[in-house]
């Protein structure tokens, strides 16, 4: 995974925001790697470029090793299901579908029939093997973003990207994702690129990526305290300033 | 999997598409059904006659009929002969029929044809009840019904023959006049039966022979076509429908025209609602495709769920609204024919065809609704799935701009045509122009709808309800567009067919005032005409209707015929033109007996009382059974039976009020089947909408305001939505009415007013208005604990 001086402008013409500034960055395969920096810092638009989500306006990015620039919406679309994975702070789960049939729908949409059990297995990993026929409505919220990290997990991906997962949970919940996480990375060398704004999440990464502007004011290779985290993070928001 | 999941789970939010399917399905398959039970069928009067013989076709009329001659005497002779020569043909039997009602009944189109030679009553296998046949000239059996009592009225046909039993007698009116007859016996077929010489010496002559055969069917036909060559056209089994009557078919023609608009204009409503919605179902879902294509769905996949799911709710609502139509049909059926529309014995019967072309246009109308929605859904990023606020991008797309460009551009063409095109086209035209013009103002509608928002919401610029129902509004403009199209087409269609029927009358009202001499005339009562009897000894000038066939060249033309009292042979302008006839030059006529002459043209006149004038002796003498229309008296009127005095005028006012109560009629069913529609289509769309925003109206009272204060926003936004569908489809309508109107000033060479039916108009956007208000209030009021 890797990302070469990208740059992101919204807007037009005279009315343009920089929301990223020829960044540049690589993420290794079995890392985790947690992404920070105060609102606006382009931390999100960083990530939905790297995941090929939103086209950039220069630069380069590589998802495996593939560069997506010329890919067709198809192609890329193809080559996100397959190498990529998603949680979101919202769990976009899909709410006329059970827990199970959410977590086999990427396999499906891939036209892969999921081997016999994968499925339960792939529940049973993140501890909710008896809520398999369950509809998002029935589960709680940290619930959902466990279906949620099953699905990106069910199609062994080459990074998941992780955007605020724990964001709209409350603490247990919060840290129960986040050691799934954490276990993904050390049990099945899943690589990880997570954006948080919180410290205590970001102290379960591998290294921290600081953001402000639009550019990468530091990388600080972990495991990294939470308290230097948010030590860190306020004296970047002061400099903002 | 994924689309049937969605289907099941969703079904709420689909059933504004299935309602939409099901309703239009229902009335596409209930008026086809009408339509295709109303084609000719074989009499029942010659069911016991599988194979029969019709008169030659000499060309074909202006109602698309082959015009068919008659026989002459002595080529009926000869036909006969040839066909009973062959051994399976046990009878060759002449079929001709006349006038003839019982004295004290109302005609309701059918004593033209009550009127029968006894040997025909086997054509029908029908056997005598009592008494013997008739054996000469005043006598008569007759049958249990005579054909000219009011259908739908059954203690009228038990009365009907009543008191008639062999050895009394019946009072008749004929085409002679009042006559007497002998009853000789009675009857279980319909009609009047005479003796064969007096019945071919009544008719105006015989167009069908009926056989009755023995052995194989088709062999019979094929060896009698042999036997006679280009004297006859041999019609078989279901081919016996060519012999329907053609006082029978013109009943069927007027009640198919009604017929053909409902299914035209159902299935334009249908394509429309249909359509539409599907189009807001999927703009509703934005989101939730967004969340597939995160998932990992290509654009195609997205696109094919949507198809899928689309199909599985087309077939599901047309397996439902097919039968719904196919089983109101026949309720439909006796009305039709107790108001002449349909002959009497109509009845609707299950036609497969009809229900089943509406389940598929059903599929295809919602497959192809959703093809423009799914194409645009399907490029939704998906990123728009993280995106909270939904608020659209574009409301104009560029397929918009041209599909509503065109559409406009083929409507005003279509009016700027109108007055090029034949009389009867017009109607058409005008209603096709205008359903181009209102789908290219609904497609168009997201131009006008911002402006027209900010103008009509300007006094409330002040108040929340104001600002909020404004923003509202125009953040969701295709919203607006798709709730407000319903309207659009309801109040469009509205105007247009009430103001067209207004325009029309105007300028008939005022050219029918214009001709019409202050006098007396005598005029039919009860009866299809008046009798020879009722106009000899009238002082006045009276006109015989018939119709005779102009052979020219290799061509032949029918033309109606008038037979007046001392004129010349006299052609209008137009039809002298039609046969290539000039003053002096002769033209060759075939009369209602078969007969044939020349005759030099005397007079071309752009006033003749009919395309072509005879002498009227010469009428009566190859027409026995034709009718006077009505005399214009010039002394005091003599008495007589079927008929009545009264003045010009009053004569004049109800032939247009009759036909006006046709064309009002018309108008009920059309407007009651295109807007009761569109009206449903209105508070389907308009629940749909509101539904899907019940989070937003959650946000507006958790930021304070009351349920009263949603509500009152609620229904703002509805009466919003309905007055710009009213506007926009009232200028439509007022616009295609404009080239109705041009097309009938230019047609008639003089100014007309243009009749914008307000009353009509206001009245179904109001009836909109309310159905909006009440659709958008459920949702809300479903879920009153919003703030929960």
């Amino acid at each position: 995974m890797e990302i070469r001086a990208v740059t992101k402008r919204y807007g037009q013409a005279d009315n343009t925001v920089t929301a990223l500034d020829a960044v540049d960055a690589r993420f290794d395969p079995g890392t985790f790697t947690a992404v920070m920096g105060p609102s606006g810092s382009g931390k999100s638009t960083l990530l939905h470029c790297a995941a090929g989500l939103d086209r950039v306006t220069s630069g380069e990015v590589l998802i495996d090793g593939v560069p997506v620039k010329d890919l067709s919406e198809r192609a890329l679309t193809r080559l996100r299901r397959s190498r990529v994975g998603f949680v979101f702070q919202a769990f976009n789960l899909i709410p006329a579908l059970t827990a199970a049939q959410n977590v086999v729908l990427p396999l499906r949409l891939a036209g892969r029939r999921p081997r016999p059990g994968e499925v339960a297995a792939m529940l049973a990993e993140v501890g909710l093997a008896e809520r398999a026929g369950h509809r998002p409505t029935e589960l709680s919220g940290g619930q959902q973003q466990r279906v949620a990290i099953a699905r990106a997990l069910v199609t062994r991906p080459a990074v998941i990207f992780a955007d605020e997962p724990t964001g709209a949970l409350d603490a247990r919940s919060g840290l129960e994702i986040l050691r799934l996480l954490r276990a993904a990375v050390d049990r099945h060398g899943q690589t990880i690129v997570m954006v948080t704004h919180d410290p205590v999440a970001a102290a379960h990464a591998d290294r921290v990526l600081f953001l402000a502007d639009g550019r990468v004011v530091d990388d600080v290779a972990g495991p990294v305290g939470a308290e230097k985290i948010a030590v860190h993070t306020a004296r970047l928001e002061e400099s903002a300033r | 999997m994924t689309a049937w999941a969605m289907v099941r789970h969703r079904f709420a939010s689909f059933a504004g598409t299935f309602v939409a399917i099901a309703l239009g399905v229902a009335v596409v398959a209930g008026s086809v059904t009408l339509y295709l039970s109303s084609r000719p069928q074989p009499p029942e009067r010659y069911r016991a006659s599988p194979v029969m013989v019709q008169a030659p076709s000499v060309g074909i009329n202006d109602y698309g009929e082959p015009e068919i001659r008659s026989w002459t005497p002595d080529e009926l002779a000869e036909v006969s002969g040839r066909l009973e020569q062959d051994p399976r043909i046990t009878a060759a039997i002449p079929d001709p029929f006349f006038y003839v009602q019982r004295q004290g009944t109302a005609d309701h189109g059918m004593a033209r044809l009550a009127g029968h030679s006894w040997s025909s009553a086997a054509l029908g296998g029908y056997q005598l009840a009592t008494g013997h046949a008739p054996a000469k000239k005043g006598e008569v059996v007759v049958g249990a019904s005579q054909g000219e009592v009011s259908v739908g009225a059954p203690a009228d046909e038990a009365g009907a023959t009543a008191g008639l039993v062999p050895g009394g007698t019946i009072e008749v009116l004929t085409a002679v006049g009042p006559e007497t007859w002998t009853v000789t016996g009675t009857t279980d077929g319909p009609g009047f039966y005479v003796s064969d010489d007096d019945a071919l010496a009544r008719a105006s002559g015989v167009r069908v022979i009926g056989l009755t055969v023995t052995g194989d069917q088709e062999q019979v036909a094929d060896g009698a076509q042999a036997r006679i060559g280009g004297a006859g056209t041999v019609r078989a089994g279901p081919e016996r429908a060519a012999l329907e009557p053609v006082e029978v078919t013109r009943i069927r023609w007027i009640g198919a025209q009604l017929l053909i608009a409902m299914v035209t204009l159902g299935a334009f409503a249908t394509v429309f609602v249909v359509a539409s919605t599907c189009a807001l179902t999927a703009a509703q879902r934005r989101r939730e495709l967004g969340l597939l294509r995160t998932a990992g769905a290509t654009p195609g996949q997205v696109r094919r769920m949507m198809y899928a799911e689309t199909a599985l709710i087309a077939v599901f609502a047309g397996l439902v609204g097919a039968p719904v139509g196919s089983a109101l049909a026949p309720l439909l059926a006796r009305p039709m024919t107790d108001l002449d529309l349909e002959p009497p014995g109509f009845e609707a019967t299950w036609q497969p065809a009809a229900a089943g072309g509406a389940i598929l246009l059903g599929l295809i109308v919602a497959l192809a609704g959703v093809a423009v929605a799914a194409r645009r859904a399907s490029r939704v990023p998906p990123l728009a799935a993280l995106r909270e606020a939904a608020a659209e991008t574009r409301s104009m797309t560029p397929a918009r701009w041209v599909f509503g460009l065109l559409s406009a551009a083929g409507g005003a063409a279509l009016l700027a045509a109108m007055p090029a095109m034949a009389t009867q086209s017009k109607t058409t035209a005008g209603m096709g122009a205008a359903m181009l013009l209102i789908t290219a103002a609904a497609l168009l509608a997201p131009v006008v709808i911002g402006p027209l928002v900010r103008l009509v919401t300007a006094p409330w610029r002040g108040s929340a309800t104001g600002m909020v129902v404004r923003e509202g509004t125009l953040t969701g403009v295709r919203r607006v567009a798709s709730t407000a199209a319903p309207v659009l087409v309801t109040v469009g269609m509205t105007v247009l067919l009430v103001g067209m029927v207004a325009t029309i009358n105007e300028a008939a009202g005022v050219d029918e005032a214009a001709d019409i001499p202050a006098a007396t005339v005598l005029a039919p009562d009860g009866t299809p005409g008046l009798s020879e009897a009722a106009v000899r000894g009238q002082a006045g000038s009276s006109r015989l209707d018939t119709r005779v066939l102009v052979t020219h060249g290799a061509a032949t033309t029918g033309e109606y015929a008038a037979g007046i009292a001392g004129s010349a042979v006299t052609l209008t302008p137009e039809a002298a033109g039609e046969v290539g006839a000039s003053v002096g030059s002769a033209i060759t006529l075939r009369f209602a007996d078969g007969a044939q002459t020349s005759l030099p043209v005397r007079r071309i006149d752009a006033g003749a009382a009919a395309p072509v004038v005879l002498p009227r002796d010469l009428v009566r003498k190859h027409d026995p059974d034709a009718l006077t229309s009505m005399v214009v008296l010039t002394g005091e009127p003599r008495p007589a039976a079927g008929a009545r005095v009264m003045t010009a005028r009053g004569y004049a006012e109800e032939q247009v009020a009759e036909e006006g109560d046709l064309v009002d009629l018309f108008l009920r069913v059309l407007i009651g089947l295109t807007a009761g529609y569109t009206a449903i289509a209105v508070s389907n769309t308009l629940l749909m909408a509101t539904a899907a925003r019940r989070q937003e109206f959650r946000a507006l009272r958790l930021a304070g305001a009351g349920l009263g204060q949603v509500l009152r926003v609620t229904t703002a936004e509805a009466v919003l939505a309905a007055v710009v569908g009213a506007l926009l489809g009232g200028a439509v309508g007022v616009f295609s009415l404009a080239g109705v109107r041009a097309a009938v000033e230019d047609e008639l060479g003089r100014k007309v007013a243009l009749m914008i039916p307000w009353d009509a108009g206001l009245g179904v956007t109001a009836l909109c208005a309310l159905l909006a208000v009440g659709a958008t209030a459920v949702p809300v009021l479903r879920r009153p604990g919003l703030a929960r």
